[in-house]
């Protein structure tokens, strides 16, 4: 999406959202001052670890919960308050929450005839809507005689024929098994691209937000923690946590050796690498260098600093190394088909690193 | 946060106001509560701590006469709270543990007490074991008398385990096999598991039985009238104190009296046994349930159930058997003037009455229950825990306890200022001949079942199906009728079905507000028993158990019960 693109659809402004806890005395908050801008047509993900706020901050938006503080603007419109069923918005829910007692039409249906749409148009969006989803021929059945990936699809047809401003989806593939979700993840990325519609999406499996998304919003404890292109937050990460919980994370102490303007000179592992500083750091202090897996090689160099390897797993597409370097445990991948060796775990090794790959952390 | 939360009450306040409907039917639940329920209630209370009652209090429990009925009522309850909990355990465990014939047969029988009078039994028994009982007379020769705990305890046992069976039934079924599995697999033997597993994992099950059967038992008033002979109880006592003595302040005073134990065991039912249940059901047993193998465990376990079924079904065959006969247990001359009797004579004014009455109630019931448990179930506002707890001692209070709390509150017009609020509904001078009073308390005893159906079934559809109605723009009103009423109708459908029968078969909370007007056939059976008229007794019972067959049929036909929810409810 380009620059010229980008109108503000979904506004949430401070938001803040509370329930009372287990003893019914306190609050828990589980949407602490969040502020967010949805653009029209984008598809964004809300990311983040159970009990994040993940599916709150998607329920507000919704209509189900309302906030505690703060205001959602729909197109500059407070729509704070407004009940769910006004909302020009549909949510695809995690179990699909079809209504077992419907047949697959009747479910479709249901929406446009809450409308009281004339009974023809209903029939051909309905249609329509069933052969883009590629359920026709199916019309008759009960939600209890499709698979689980037919399933989610009534749920995604029975939203998209309701052709809403805005799309919810509750982690709507978590219920399938590993190939089925691959599947259908592709089919929401397919219609989401063909339809241009936008799309809020919540998930805790990073894979499925990154080949999803086009920015994520990366959730903890109710705070926004980050958000950015899949990209930005892979190579990017702005917080030790984001850089955690997407993909896996070397930590590794790094002594700043200069500075100037946005850029430092590190010694990472002995070795005096240049990198982006967006934030300030102390000359001769020690900060800490987020590393990916595979940005680290393995090779027999005795220059290198030398590691021990405590533990190598085969993978198929990749080795998996555990390598002890003084009181650290650093995670390497080798995803390197031309190489055909594989080290042997108690092997002392010599450990080396991409420099571009290093990214600084603030503490 | 405390300024937040409070707003938080505050929205949940202002949401409701926002949806009129509701505040509508909200108001009218708890109106119906108060007035139905908690007004008789307080009713006694304030009659029996009044200046006339709080002396009758001192005497009552000083004198020995009275802690004597008290101690019978005790003894009586722990009885047949322990021999119903037994025969409701045996009968749940050859269900689901054992690999034996006539197990439909078994189940069947156990059902038939829900549709029978209460003392259509204690009757059948008096006329097959009684001091000229065709069996123990006829037979065996013995002048045995039944009258008494003996009776009282063999009776009731086999009237109320119903509740039990189906209660750890149940439970039985939702126990995880693989909990058996792994005891098996850890090197248990077969009653070992029995000791260490099944009967812990149960016990919440076994002590909410026996406590159901407890109060079930002290409640009764038929039984006791029948067959209790020289061994009084409170509620017979209460009984005799009304309509022997007419004295209301004394039953209001013996009523308190009952009510403690009743409402004890309510409470304790309530929050502590639901607590420590141990039971998860979660629909999805891992496995299949092993079958007991050891023949003399086997057959053992069968022989002692089939002869209790054949004690039941003797029992109820000498009641259609003994309708047909000249004198039941005398002389056995084939006749039909006991039928006669009933539906040509006084019998089918109380049969009109008593089917239209409880036709009334049974909608307005399920309704109510119904609308309540969607309210608790689903909505959240500060009280919703007290309008359940409050429909809900419908039922926990015993029935004379209501039927005297009708007469106390509704004895005449409650007024404010000038206006009449609530007219005089008992008596034959109140509106409709006092059949007002009878439907409202019909209602009152029914709500608590439809309520625990409707709550029950509401758990178990997810609130994703309501939301994603919601979500597709329908409102709360086309929601609960397109959605959720659909989904809950099989509950609904058994608690009409159950509100029906136990409306026709109820005793003890009308027989106080019965009037020359308005007659009740459960009433007029008692009259027939007292006046040893067992011939038309039992046919009244026929009639009675044909009626609400004929109901169940007809209700059957009209709603039908393949509908959505017997498929799945979940949405997956």
């Amino acid at each position: 999406m380009n620059e010229q693109s980008k109108q503000v659809l979904l506004k949430l402004v401070d938001i803040v959202k509370e329930f009372p806890d287990r003893s019914g005395h306190g609050a828990v908050r589980a949407v602490d001052d969040v502020s967010l801008d949805i653009y029209d047509g984008e598809f964004l993900t809300l990311l983040g670890p159970s009990g994040c706020g993940k599916t709150t901050t998607l329920r507000l938006i919704a209509g189900f919960e309302i906030p505690n503080l703060g205001k959602i603007l729909l197109e500059e419109r407070d729509i704070t308050q407004q009940p769910p069923n006004k909302r020009d918005m549909a949510l695809v829910f995690q179990n699909y929450a079809l209504f077992p007692h419907m047949s697959v039409y009747d479910n479709v249906a249901y929406g446009l005839q809450s409308q009281k749409m004339p009974r023809a148009q209903v029939k051909d969006k309905v249609t329509t809507s069933l052969s883009i989803i590629g359920l026709a021929g199916l019309e008759g059945r009960r939600p209890n005689q499709l698979s689980g990936g037919q399933q989610q699809r009534v749920a995604l047809a029975r939203s998209l024929v309701m052709e809403p401003r805005i799309l919810l989806f509750d982690e709507p593939l978590s219920n399938l098994d590993a190939k089925l979700r691959v599947q259908m993840r592709s089919e929401i990325h397919r219609l989401q691209r063909s339809l241009g519609i936008t799309s809020i999406y919540v998930t805790h499996d990073q894979v499925e937000a990154m080949a999803l998304s086009d920015r994520i919003v990366v959730m903890n404890k109710g705070k926004i923690e980050q958000i950015g292109t899949p990209e930005e937050i892979y190579r990017y990460p702005k917080t030790r946590f984001v850089a955690d919980f997407i993909g896996r994370a070397n930590f590794l102490p790094a002594t700043v050796s200069s500075t100037q303007n946005g850029s430092a000179s590190l010694t990472v592992m002995g070795k005096q690498i240049d990198t982006r500083a967006p934030f300030e750091i102390e000359v001769g202090t020690v900060v800490t260098v987020m590393l990916r897996p595979e940005a680290l090689t393995l090779r027999v160099d005795a220059s290198l600093p030398q590691g021990v390897i405590e533990q190598a797993m085969y993978l198929g597409t990749e080795i998996e190394y555990m390598v002890r370097l003084d009181d650290i445990v650093i995670t390497i991948v080798d995803n390197d088909p031309r190489k055909q060796h594989m080290f042997a775990e108690g092997e002392t090794i010599g450990i080396d690193f991409i420099p571009e790959a290093v990214h600084l952390l603030p503490d | 946060m405390q300024g937040i939360r409070n707003s938080q009450q505050a929205k949940q306040f202002r949401a409701l106001l926002k949806d009129p409907l509701l505040l509508v039917v909200l108001l009218f639940l708890i109106f119906f509560v108060v007035v139905a329920i908690l007004l008789p209630i307080f009713s006694i209370v304030g009659e029996s701590f009044s200046e006339e009652g709080l002396p009758l209090f001192r005497r009552y429990v000083t004198d020995p006469v009275y802690q004597n009925i008290v101690l019978n009522t005790l003894v009586m309850g722990t009885l047949v709270g322990a021999v119903g909990t037994g025969i409701g355990f045996l009968f749940a465990f050859v269900q689901v543990k054992l690999d034996v014939p006539f197990k439909r047969f078994m189940h069947f029988v156990a059902l038939v007490p829900v549709i029978s009078p209460p003392f259509a039994l204690a009757t059948s028994a008096i006329v097959l074991f009684g001091r000229s009982g065709s069996i123990s007379r006829g037979i065996f020769g013995v002048r045995y008398d039944i009258y008494g705990l003996n009776g009282l305890v063999f009776v009731m046992a086999l009237s109320f385990f119903t509740i039990t069976y189906l209660n750890l039934r149940g439970m039985m079924e939702a126990l995880d096999p693989a909990l058996d599995e792994a005891a098996i697999n850890l090197g248990a033997s077969r009653w070992r598991i029995f000791r260490t597993v099944t009967i812990p994992m149960l016990l919440p099950g076994i002590a909410s039985s026996f406590l159901l059967l407890f109060v079930e038992a002290i409640a009764d008033l038929g039984n006791p009238l029948v067959l209790g002979g020289n061994y009084e109880v409170l509620a017979t006592r209460i009984y005799v104190t009304i309509i022997g003595l007419y004295n209301p302040t004394g039953a209001a005073v013996l009523s308190i009296i009952l009510l403690i134990p009743s409402l004890l065991v309510f409470v304790v039912q309530r929050y502590w046994i639901s607590r420590i249940s141990v039971v998860s059901v979660t629909g999805k047993p891992a496995g299949t349930p092993q079958t007991i193998k050891n023949p003399y465990v086997k057959w053992g376990l069968f022989a002692v159930v089939m002869f209790i079924c054949l004690l039941v079904v003797l029992l109820y065959g000498a009641i259609l058997h003994g309708a047909f006969v000249t004198v039941p247990g005398v002389r056995w001359d084939f006749t039909l003037d006991h039928f006669d009797f009933v539906l040509n004579g006084i019998g089918s004014q109380a049969m009109r009455d008593t089917t239209v009455l409880s036709g009334i109630a049974t909608p307005i019931a399920a309704v109510i229950g119904i609308l309540i448990a969607y309210i608790v179930v689903r909505k959240q506002f500060l009280g919703r825990d007290l309008l359940d707890f409050g429909a809900m001692l419908g039922i926990a209070v015993p029935g004379t306890i209501i039927g005297i709390g009708y007469i106390l509150a509704f004895n005449t017009p409650i007024m404010i200022g000038d206006v009449t609020i609530i007219p005089k509904l008992t008596g034959g001078q109140a509106i409709f001949g006092g059949a007002l009073a009878i439907v409202l308390v019909y209602i009152t005893r029914s709500v608590p079942a439809a309520l625990r159906s409707g709550v029950a079934s509401l758990s178990q559809i997810d609130p994703a199906i309501e939301e994603a109605s919601i979500s597709l723009g329908a409102d709360t009103v086309r929601t609960f009728r397109k959605i959720t009423l659909p989904l809950i109708r099989p509950a609904l459908f058994a608690g009409l079905v159950y509100a029906f029968a136990r409306s026709m078969t109820t005793i003890s909370a009308i027989i106080f507000l019965t009037t020359p007007q308005t007659k009740i056939m459960t009433q007029q059976i008692l009259n027939e028993v007292e006046n040893g008229r067992y011939g038309n007794a039992f046919a009244y019972c026929v009639i009675l158990v044909a009626i609400v067959l004929v109901a169940i049929g007809v209700f059957y036909a009209l709603v039908g019960t393949k509908t959505g929810a017997e498929r799945r409810t979940k949405g997956e």
